[in-house]
This record gives structure tokens, sequence and C-alpha cells, in this order.
């Protein structure tokens, strides 16, 4: 029965269409995730040997002053990018994945922007992501919405009826032929990806597709509960692109224009406007309130006095110093307002669930906002070991030569972050089984005719 | 009036029987409820994002007129603040905003990066995409033009009441016509009520004080979102007429509005992306120093081209060293410094933005197959909100980077001492004063000729579907038949 049942499936040229053009386009995106892994690949390359001529150039230029060498010299901090990330490249190509700072003010350098073509921005990636929650509903609405109904509507299904010993079976095995080829799809597609990307199968893999395989149940479910409600073939596909419309346009669309508006970050631009004023009012005020606020920050370096000269590089430094003090307010309810978008918008898609798969699958592939906002909180620790190793340094003006550059080599940041596995799975098992359980009701209250 | 009086009477019965559906009340109000969240959270996000971007620019220009007497060097390092104003009809398309940078900062010697966009500060959730009433226009509408309209043909096939109707006397271009005035008829129920709303609020933005500019904006932004709609229309009742039962009529539309709407739009893209690949900021930045460096390095005292200037220099004026010239001699290597980076930075930016060019060339042709991606990027250019704007508004915040560092490093030519302090003089400084020689940064948005320019292309192919679809219903008026 089941074998009929899938060759009958698998006969129809729209199935055999359908089901090749998603392994297409399934392969597509493993190349465009490919080339994406690639220019990360480049990039972080390229950094690390321009950084080494860039110190090497600027120390054999400034070699008596290591107050000016460092005005100059940029050092690098790379978010680290794992494999699996092809899959899902979420905000990485929004943000900058490697800082370059010097131990000037940081707050000036911290927000700098990748560059970017805004169209493909807006049009956004063909990553494994997109196919699997926008293309793969698609597929599956447009092979189960007819299920029953294309039997009713062209009269067959009386024979069917009669033929099979319960008809509620028989509707189980239709959907279990569909779910098989799909879930069949996704895995090919998937273990490619392993293969072609180098994606370790560890267990972030698995929960990837873990939680993909449930998202592909959660848009059956949902088809199921439809077919559940015995309408005719018109409405079913209306009433299917409908929800599909809702949860992967309007909902998350509406809830983004919500979290916008709710948290909004004049922060952002109140944050350089200070830290910029912070800094070069000090050009005109007394030199020795400014170190004593220095000192106050760092009572370790005390025991450097200000030189009695028209400008000193601790005075400098100092003033770059107070850039930062004076502006950390700003920058720390930049921060706030940011995680509080990060948790408001997890909170509510877990409601929702295109937007909790999409939000997790960026969270196993560290490329959600949370990424971004720890490794600017990993910017600021790695600019702030610069300093500490640096200004002491600059104070005692070291010479240029005795420094071991070749030591300052391009660092990586790793996020460790673990996201908790019942967080990822429970919101769709949930809907799943409440989806299933409500059209099971259905199927039993009402004989199917 | 009597031209049109089937058609009008065929319009009227399917306006009727389209009207006895009560899940259309349900769809209506909705699509109605969702235009006014457009334009609410539109509208809110235009005065908020322009109100921010207004005041801190009055703020910046300020705290630069507030400096006191200094080194002009220090002017051109405490530097000045481009934010990006958006034009009023912004409200109703966001188009590329999202991802625009707000706010530059120009400062002597560096070209920096425009920073602070929404996509940074958002998580994924925002790549869904965003409503706006364009896109409500755009998207939403089209789908409940096909919901509604694939049953107009094909349903009477179905029932048998098209023989009837042919039977009657009308031909097919009458019922073709009368078909496609029954849906449009219902769209405008809808259509008309937002452009009111919209046209309410453009004038309350503007204070009721509108330009010639604008006007044409608006005018053109509701035209070409008439016709692309009417477009949608006559579609739904070709492929109704054309498809034996309704269910099939559905599924085409169904699909061909996936394709024009949501798969084309982001394969286009992505085809130009993968193929035409643009540097990374990184690899940008080390070009560019590459370069700089090799036409000479303004920092390196063996610089070979600033020495040869240096020497040039001291044979004019005929004097041994650079400190008895008659003007400041670092403010003069400044400024020749400022011109082969800013040069040098500007033809490598050229590069960048011809890669792009050729990133966004495959949508751009694409909007000759898939009207959708021509009202698109029309509506962005029109809102100011596509890539050129945003292209533009960087041009122009570089060349008012570009203006202030070599205004400041002619005051300091023409007025610092060429004496070096020692280290215990007090620094050389000229007045506050001329802070306010360099004038307040001020955004011009493009003018409708310089964008109808470039949506050149759009427009083209928006003409060219309605002339396709008078064509199309001919040649269907001629071929169809009743079963």
């Amino acid at each position: 029965m089941l074998v009929l049942l899938f060759k009958n499936f698998i006969r129809s040229k729209g199935t055999k269409i359908g089901l090749l053009f998603l392994l297409i386009i399934g392969f597509i995106s493993l190349l465009i995730g490919h080339q994406f892994q690639e220019k990360q690949q480049n990039n972080i390359t390229e950094a690390a040997v321009y950084q080494k001529e860039h110190i090497a150039r600027n120390a054999a230029f400034h070699k008596d002053e290591i107050g000016l060498l460092l005005y100059y010299i940029k050092f690098s901090l790379v978010n680290n990018t794992l494999p699996i990330n092809s899959l899902a490249i979420g905000q990485r190509d929004v943000n900058p994945s490697i800082q370059n700072v010097t131990i000037r003010g940081l707050e000036g350098q911290k927000y700098d922007s990748e560059l970017n073509n805004p169209s493909n921005l807006l049009s956004g990636n063909i990553d494994f992501s997109f196919v699997l929650l926008y293309l793969f509903p698609l597929l599956i609405i447009a092979f189960s919405y007819n299920i029953i109904s294309e039997e009713k509507e062209s009269g067959t299904w009386k024979i069917v009826a009669v033929q099979s010993p319960n008809t509620f079976f028989y509707i189980l095995k239709l959907f279990y032929v569909r779910i098989l080829s799909l879930t069949a799809l996704l895995t090919l597609i998937l273990l490619a990806a392993a293969v072609f990307l180098q994606i370790p199968l560890d267990q972030s893999f698995f929960v990837f597709y873990g939680l993909s395989i449930l998202y592909i149940l959660f848009w059956f479910a949902v088809c199921f509960f439809i077919v559940s409600l015995q309408k005719n073939s018109n409405f079913n596909a209306v009433i299917l692109l409908t929800i599909w419309l809702f949860l992967i346009i309007i909902l998350p669309a509406a809830i983004n224009t919500y979290i916008i508006n709710k948290y909004k970050v004049p922060e952002a631009l109140e944050l350089t406007l200070t830290q910029r004023n912070a800094y070069h009012e000090k050009w005109d005020m007394d030199k020795q309130e400014t170190v004593d606020k220095f000192y106050k920050h760092y009572p370790q370096f005390k025991k450097y006095a200000l030189p009695d000269t028209e400008f000193s590089w601790l005075w400098y430094y100092a003033m770059q110093q107070m850039g930062d003090d004076e502006s950390a307010i700003q920058s720390k309810e930049l921060e706030s307002k940011l995680e509080q978008r990060n948790n408001a918008s997890e909170l509510i898609a877990l409601f929702i669930p295109t937007l909790h798969t999409q939000i997790q699958l960026n969270e196993i592939a560290k490329s959600d906002l949370r990424n971004q906002l720890l490794f600017l909180k990993e910017t600021t620790k790695f600019h702030e070991k610069l300093r500490l190793h640096f200004y002491p340094k600059i104070f005692e003006n070291a010479p240029v030569n005795q420094q071991k550059w070749e030591d300052f080599k391009v660092e990586t940041f790793k996020d460790n972050s673990e996201t908790s596995f019942m967080k990822t799975i429970l919101p769709l098992l949930l809907f799943n089984l409440l989806l299933i359980g409500f059209g099971w009701r259905n199927f039993k209250r009402k004989v199917i005719i | 009036m009597k031209l049109l009086h089937t058609e009008l009477l065929i319009a009227r019965h399917f306006k009727n029987s389209v009207f006895k559906n009560p899940a259309l009340y349900i769809i209506t109000f909705f699509i109605g409820a969702l235009l006014l969240f457009a334009a609410f959270s539109g509208w809110d996000n235009y005065k908020s994002q322009n109100e921010t971007s207004e005041k801190y620019q009055h703020e910046s220009r300020e705290d630069w007129l507030k400096n006191p007497d200094k080194n002009p060097h220090r002017m051109a390092h405490y530097g000045n603040f481009a934010f990006r104003k958006s034009t009023s009809l912004s409200v109703f398309e966001f188009g590329m905003e999202p991802f625009f940078g707000n706010a530059i900062f120009l400062e002597a010697h560096k070209q920096n990066t425009a920073n602070f966009s929404e996509a940074g500060f958002s998580n994924s959730m925002l790549r869904f995409g965003e409503i706006s009433i364009a896109m409500v226009l755009q998207v939403l509408l089209p789908l409940l033009i096909f919901f509604i309209g694939f049953n107009a043909v094909a349903y009477e096939r179905e029932n048998g009441t098209l023989k009837i109707l042919l039977s009657q006397g009308i031909n097919w271009k009458q019922l073709l016509w009368g078909k496609i005035l029954g849906v449009a008829s219902v769209v405008m129920l809808l259509f008309i009520p937002t452009i009111i709303i919209l046209v309410l609020i453009w004038l309350m933005l503007q204070d009721f004080s509108i330009s010639a500019d604008e006007t044409i904006k608006m005018l053109l932004f509701i035209l070409f979102h008439f016709i692309y709609l009417m477009f949608f229309c006559v579609v739904a009742v070709l492929v109704s007429a054309s498809s034996k039962t309704s269910k099939k009529a559905l599924v085409s539309l169904i699909g061909i509005w996936l394709i024009l709407t949501i798969i084309l739009p982001r394969t286009t893209q992505a085809i130009g992306a993968y193929l035409y690949e643009a540097p990374s900021k990184i690899q940008f930045t080390s070009n560019i120093e590459k370069d700089i460096l090799k036409q000479g390095d303004s920092h390196n005292p063996n610089d070979l081209h600033y020495k040869a200037i240096k020497d040039s220099l001291l044979r004019v004026y005929k004097v041994d060293s650079v400190q008895k010239l008659p003007f400041n001699y670092s403010g003069f290597i400044m400024t020749e410094g400022e011109r082969i980076s800013s040069n040098i930075y500007n033809r490598h930016l050229e590069d960048l933005l011809k890669v792009y060019a050729q990133q966004n060339s495959f949508s751009k042709a694409v909007s000759f197959l898939n009207p959708y991606i021509a009202m698109k990027n029309l509506s962005m250019g029109l809102s100011n909100t596509d890539y050129d704007s945003y292209i533009d508004f960087q041009k122009q915040a570089e060349k008012y980077r570009y203006i202030m560092a070599q205004k400041m490093n002619a005051l300091q030519v023409k007025y610092i001492s060429n004496k070096k302090p020692g280290p215990n003089d007090k620094p050389l400084i000229i007045g506050k004063e001329h802070w306010a020689d360099l004038e307040e940064f001020h955004y011009e948005p493009k003018s409708i000729s310089k964008i109808l320019k470039t949506e050149i292309v759009s427009i083209v192919s928006i003409l060219l579907w309605v002339i396709l679809l008078f064509v199309l219903i001919r040649i269907a008026a001629k071929n169809l038949k009743a079963i």
C-alpha cells in the first residue's frame, strides 16, 4: 500500500519538478555559503598579513617615539567563523567579522561598519536557512493542500473510502510519504553541506539538523490541521498560503517594527558626539586636571608624572582615555538597549515558529545579534588589554626596537556560549503536538466523506 | 458611457459576487489595518529618524563653532558629522533605509565608514522584510488581486455559465475587460482610501508647503502603483480565462506571485553578488594604503615624492630650510597629502562602486521580466531610499570632508607661523571666528530628473509590460474557447 502511495506521489510531474527545484536551489545555497566562507577565510589571512606589514613599516618610520607609533598602528580581532555559519549567514554579512583598533579612544572605532552593497543586504542571502525557512514550506503546502479534497472533487474519494479499512490511516500514510520524501531531501542537502563545507558532525550540527526536521514537521502539522477541516482545495490553498505569508513576512516584519520603535537607539549618535567632545575639549583645558582624572582611572600609573612640556604622550593618551571614560554612560546604555532588543525578540519568537527557527539557527551558527554583542564586548576587553600593555611603555618612552612586535598577531574571539537544547526544540515540538492533536480531533469528530 | 455598457455590467456583477464572500471583508479589513499600521510606523520612524538626525547635526555644528581659538589642524581632527536625513516619501517606502549607515564622521586624512545602521543593531528578524505602505501595495495587494480574480472566468467555465454568457451576444473582449474592471473596482476600494491617507500624511509632514519636485515624485509614486496594480488585475483575469478549472488558475497565479515577489528578487541579486565578488573592507583599505605609499607617504620624512616637493619649494623661494619659507610648510604638505590620498581613495571607491553596479545589473536587467523589481526600484528611487541615493549621500559627505580638511589646511598655510614652537612654547593658534568660514553640511536629496534618469529602465519595463498585456488581451479575445 505504502509503496503504491509513494509511487503515485512521485509519479506526478509537479512533484518531480518541485523536488528537483528544491534540490537545485539547496545546492546553490551551499555554493553561496561556500563563497561566504572563503571570503571570511581570505579576510582573516589578509588581516594577518596586513597587520604584520603594517606594524613593521610603522615601527621602522617611528623608531624613536613609541607614543607616536601607537597612534598609528592597528591591531585586529577576528570573530571566529564556524563552518556551519555558511548554512545560516544571519547578520554576519551586515556586521564586520574583524575589528581593527588602535589604542586610542575605542568608542570612535568600535562601531565601524563593514563595506557593503545595500542592495545585497536588502534582498538577503540565499543561504540554506532561507531555503529551509521559505521554500520548504511552500513545497510542503503544494504537496499537501489537496490531500482528500482533490479526490473528493474528482469523485474518487468514495472509492478509496470504501476500499480502505481505516480512512484516517490512509490519510496518515499520505502524509507519511510526503514527510519521508522531504526529510530525505533535507538530509541529502545537509549531508552534502557537511562534506562540501567541511562542517564537523558535532553536537551543534545535530541540533541544527534536528531543528530543521522539526521545522519541516511543523509545516506538515499545519497542513494536517487544515486538511482536517475538510474544505475544498481552493480554500486550503488560499488559507495555507495566507498562513505562510503571515508567519514568513507579516508577523516577523510587524514584530521587528515594534521592537525597533520600542527600543530606539539615539544613544548611538549621542555616544559618538560625546566621545568626540570629551576628547577634544581636553586640548583646551588644564593638563594636570586631565591627567589627574586619568590617574583616578588607573592608579597604577600615578608614578608617571606629567612632564613640564607643552605636549606629552601621557597627556595625549589621558585625553583619549577621557573620550571613552566620559562617554561610558551612553556606551553602557547603548549596550543594554541592544541586549533588551535581542532578549525581547527572542522571547516573542518563542511563539512564532518561523522566527524562532531562524533565530535559533543563527544562534547555533553564531551569526545573530547576541554573537555580535559578545564580539563588541570582547573588542573592549582586547582594546583594554592592549592599552594596559602599552601605556607604561609609552610613558617610559621605551625603545621601539626592543618591543616584540612579532608577538602581536591577529587574535581570534571564539563565542562559546551554549544554547539551551530545550529552548531550541521545545516551542516547535509543542506547536507540532498541538496542531496534530487538533487535526486528529477534527478527523475523529467528522466522518470523512 | 453607452460604449462600455456591457463591460460595466459584467464588472458590477462580478463585484457583487465578490462581496457575497464573507472572507473578503475579513481580508479587506485586515489589509486596511495593516496599511494603517504601516502608515503609523512609517511616520513614527521617519519623524524619529529626522528629528535625531537634525538634532545631532545641529548639535555637532554648535560644538564645532563653540571651539575656542586653536590650531586649524586640531579642528580638522575635531571634524564634523554627516547625518543622513530621509525624504517625506520614505514614510511609505523604506527601501534599503534600514541598511544605510546613519552617520559618517568626517575628519582630516581619513574616510570613515557610514555607521549605525538599523540593521547593525537588529537581529535576524529584520531580514524577513518590513511592513511599509509600499510593501503592502507591491506585495500583498497583488496577492489579494489574485485571490479575488482567480475565479473570474474559470468559475463561470466550471459552472457552465460561461457558455450562456457567450451565447447571449457578449464577446470575449467585452467579457475580459468587464472582469478586469470588476477586479480593479474591488481593489480600488482599498487603493483609493490608501492614497487619500497617503497624500494627507504627506501634506502634513511638510506642513502643507510642498515643492514642485516633491509633488512630481508623489504623483509618479501614485501613478505607477496604480499601473502596477492594474497589471496584476489583467494577469489574474487572463490566467483565469485560460485555465480549465479555478483550481488550476489559483495554483498558477500563486506560482506567478511567488516567483515575481519572493523568489526572483532574491535570486537575481544573489547571482549578481556571487558572480561579481566585492572586496571586503580590509582588502579595500589595505589596497588604498598600498597605493598611497606608492605615491608618497607624507608621514615618512625620507619619502621621495615629498622630498622633491620640498626641494623645489626651497629652490623657488631661494631659502635653505623649510622654516624660512614665507608660509606654513607642514600645512602645505598636508594639503598635498590630502589631495593625493583622497584622489586615491576616490579611485578605489569608483572601482568598488563599479563592482556593486555589476552586482545590481542583474536585478536591473531582470526588471524587464519582473514588474515587481521594476516597481520596487522605481519607488525606492522616488523615495530616496535606493542604492543610488545612498551612494549619493556618501559622496556628498566625502566632498564636504575634503572641503573641510583643505579649508583647515589653507588656514594653517596662511595664518600659522612657519617656525616650530619649542617644547615649552605656547601652541600656535588662530581665532575661533574662522570656524564659521566652513559652511554646515547640508544633504541635498536627488532631484526628480536625476531619479528618472537612473530609473529609466524600470519605467520602460513597466510601460512595455502594459503594452504586452494589451496585446495579450487581444490575442486571448480571439483565441479563447468557452470549454
